[in-house]
């Protein structure tokens, strides 16, 4: 147990150095936010997809969720920033409990049924007759509390969360029962496992990560706008980044956000004429070379991927 | 003797110092103008075209050796250093700072409209660096609190409909329809019309909004010749203008007064998609290049620009001008700014507001940095025989150049 336990504490360790040390040798604050951003995420939805199988499409409807629920908490509710973190959190696992049923589909009925979820909380949201709640489609101000260096953090202790909840599964008879869900539900079923249960808990934790990083994405851009925060892009982006890494390990996720985030970046900055053509050029060889992502490499030459 | 010329020696330098110029620091080599763009999303046609406009004023500037800073008291060359953002408005924070932190940009300037402006605002503040904002309206972004905002080539959204409310009231135009898109940038001129009219005792029969995807208002229109209007004002993007006005013309229903947004800033698009007939006799806002502002006191007049953008190969349109009037209004910040740092630019601006008057109209900003001289006033289009349609200021009386039809024919 100890054997696989402290690898993962180093991975921890290794990432909340990098982001604690970067500030002071790299200025561009947004650019480390954003990577942190996208690796949290990536943790998150790893933890519904890598080890269960089930890949929302709309993942980012619990992003948005959380971005609004922290933004309504802090607006109306006049609570302090951090504490409209959680809140966040807790917005997202609410949508996350009202959508439970889908997971009574699979594969791409599921996909395609959690992306209709997203969009539709998306137009709800963004409804005029909800402009007293959450503004409607005219955009949340939080400049009156906006706080940079804060959220920044924030944004560090959410993925710090996130990282130890994978550690976490990965490492635990629970973790084994999703495993097992996602081999194969009815011998699952038949070895007792709770399928019903695990999974669910599954999903909540899953949205509880992406409602805290949408909470304090909120926070950091201090204007945002619906279609900001329930962007596409959002869970497209996310789920490229857990496939190139590998799904189900706590590495995996964070190594695939790490490179192609960052590599995302570089091109943008760099060339950004080329930047689509490179990156669809790198997702059709990630799908035809390297289906279960970059941490396989490792296991195959027989190391162990925390 | 030796302290009265150690007096001299001292007050000569005072006076000295006092005359000359303050400057913070050695004079850089060039002045770098950071900026965003999409090149690809919604965003793109219009960022495109402002982002054209921005880069000729630096192709004009350097021509012309570079731009007057009188901190240095010489005119240094401009470079722009720009980024694509995709449309995206995590890419654009990212990218703002960016610009700020990584590329330490002498002056920074925002990508088109107000939701890739958003990001850039509370960036800008917390590096107390000025933004000088094109085109992003947003009455939130202006805030008494925050110095580092400048709007530059538009009004605040809110105020665009003030003009095109007098004209309806002066009018005495009865029944009045507002049907527009549900977001930031038209739900604050709808508000604002419709109360100006409600305060003039003219009471709305319709005022519904539609989600800004809306493509074709159909059904909309025919639920709005139900409630027998005289007017409709419809608020949307260039995408909802476009389908209000197709539709309109297939619908068949006919309304004394129709009112689009984007007609007046972005004609050659839409005159491609709706065609002349369907514009006819439509009103709208106008603006450069279609409105001609006579009484220019800084920069090129509007024929001018226009004669040297064409022989880029350009076409002019609005945001061309929108992005080229922000050079100038960067190049008078700092042809009048004491000393090279924000706060002193912010402070020259604040001096020659109110002042300026260029090829978009007079430039005059409020204490929060909102663009309140610029007016759009109301014109309506006429036909021209083989020539298609024409533009006629109807209101305000000081710019008008032909009587408003109405009812449309």
């Amino acid at each position: 147990m100890l054997k696989k336990i402290f690898p993962s504490l180093g991975v921890v360790l290794v990432v909340v150095a990098m982001f604690l040390g970067l500030p002071s040798i790299y200025s561009n604050q947004s650019f480390l936010f954003n990577l942190m951003l996208y690796l949290a995420l990536a943790e998150g939805l790893n933890i519904i997809y890598g080890f269960t199988g089930y890949l929302p499409f709309g993942y980012v409807g619990f992003f948005g969720a959380g971005a609004y629920g922290s933004a309504i908490a802090v607006t109306l509710l006049h609570i302090s920033p951090l504490w409209g973190v959680l809140w966040g959190g807790v917005a997202a696992v609410l949508i996350g409990i009202i959508l439970i049923p889908l997971l009574r589909l699979s594969g791409a009925y599921f996909a395609i049924a959690n992306l209709a979820a997203s969009q539709a909380l998306y137009y709800v949201v963004s409804n005029p007759a909800l402009e007293k709640i959450t503004q409607g489609p005219y955009g949340i101000d939080l400049s009156s509390v906006y706080n940079a260096n804060a959220a920044y953090y924030a944004l560090l202790g959410v993925l710090v969360f996130a990282m130890v909840l994978v550690a976490f599964i990965r490492n635990s008879d629970f973790g084994l029962c999703l495993l097992a869900i996602k081999e194969d539900r009815v011998t699952a079923s038949l070895a007792g496992v709770n399928i019903v249960r695990a999974r669910s808990i599954a999903w909540m934790l899953s949205a509880f990560v992406a409602g805290l990083c949408g909470a304090v994405f909120g926070w950091y851009s201090a204007v945002f706008y619906p279609s900001t925060v329930f962007s596409l892009d959002v869970s497209v982006f996310t789920i490229v980044f857990v496939l190139f890494g590998g799904i189900g390990t706590l590495a995996g996720p964070l190594a695939g956000a790490l490179i192609l985030y960052s590599m995302y970046n570089f091109i943008g900055i760099s060339t950004p004429q080329y930047f689509q053509l490179f990156y669809g050029l790198l997702i059709i060889a990630l799908v035809l070379f390297l289906p279960d992502g970059i941490a396989s490499i490792l296991r195959k030459g027989k190391v162990y991927v925390p | 003797m030796n302290r009265l010329k150690t007096l001299i020696v001292v007050m000569t330098a005072a006076v000295l110092a006092t005359s000359l110029p303050a400057f913070a620091g050695k004079a850089p080599k060039v002045i770098t103008v950071g900026t965003l763009y999409s090149s690809s999303g919604p965003f793109a046609t219009s960022s495109t075209s402002q982002f054209n406009g921005l880069k000729f004023w630096v192709s004009q500037v350097n021509k012309d050796g570079g731009v007057f800073v009188k901190a240095f008291n010489k005119k240094i060359p401009v470079k722009l250093t720009a980024y694509d953002d995709q449309s995206q408005t995590a890419t654009a924070g990212m990218l703002y700072n960016q610009l700020i932190t990584r590329d330490h940009v002498n002056m920074l300037v925002s990508d088109f409209g107000s939701v890739l402006t958003s990001v850039a605002v509370p960036i800008a503040k917390v590096h107390k660096v000025l933004l000088f904002d094109p085109t992003g309206t947003a009455a939130k972004f202006f805030t008494p609190d925050n110095q580092f905002v400048v709007l530059c080539s538009l009004p605040t959204s809110g105020k665009w409909p003030y003009a095109l409310a007098d004209f309806v009231i002066e009018k005495k135009i009865p029944r009045v329809a507002i049907v527009y898109s549900s977001n930031d940038f038209n739900q604050s001129q709808a508000v604002t019309l419709h109360d100006r009219l409600v305060k003039a005792g003219i009471n709305p029969v319709y005022y519904e909004a539609v989600p800004t995807g809306t493509s074709n208002y159909s059904v909309l229109l025919h639920s709005i010749a139900a409630t027998k209007p005289d007017a409709v004002i419809e608020f949307g993007f260039v995408p909802n203008d476009i389908a209000f006005l197709q539709g309109l013309q297939s619908s068949g229903l006919k309304f004394k007064m129709v009112f689009t947004i984007f007609s007046g800033q972005q004609l050659a698009l839409i005159k491609k998609n709706v065609g002349d007939k369907a514009l006819a006799y439509t009103y709208t806002y106008p603006t450069p290049p279609i409105l001609k502002y006579n009484d220019v006191n800084y920069g090129p007049t509007l024929d001018k620009f226009e004669q040297a953008y064409k022989a880029t190969g350009g076409k002019v349109d609005f945001l061309v001008v929108a992005g080229y009037n922000t050079g100038l209004i960067m190049q008078k910040a700092l042809e009048s700014a004491g000393s090279f740092d924000q706060t002193a630019l912010r402070k020259a601006v604040a001096d020659f507001s109110g002042k300026l008057k260029t090829m978009d109209g007079a430039f005059d900003v409020d204490a929060s940095g909102a663009q309140v001289g610029e007016m759009l006033p109301v014109g309506q289009f006429v036909p021209q025989g083989a020539n298609g349609v024409g533009m006629n200021i109807v209101y305000p009386q000081s710019l008008k150049t032909g009587d408003a039809i109405y009812p449309a024919p």
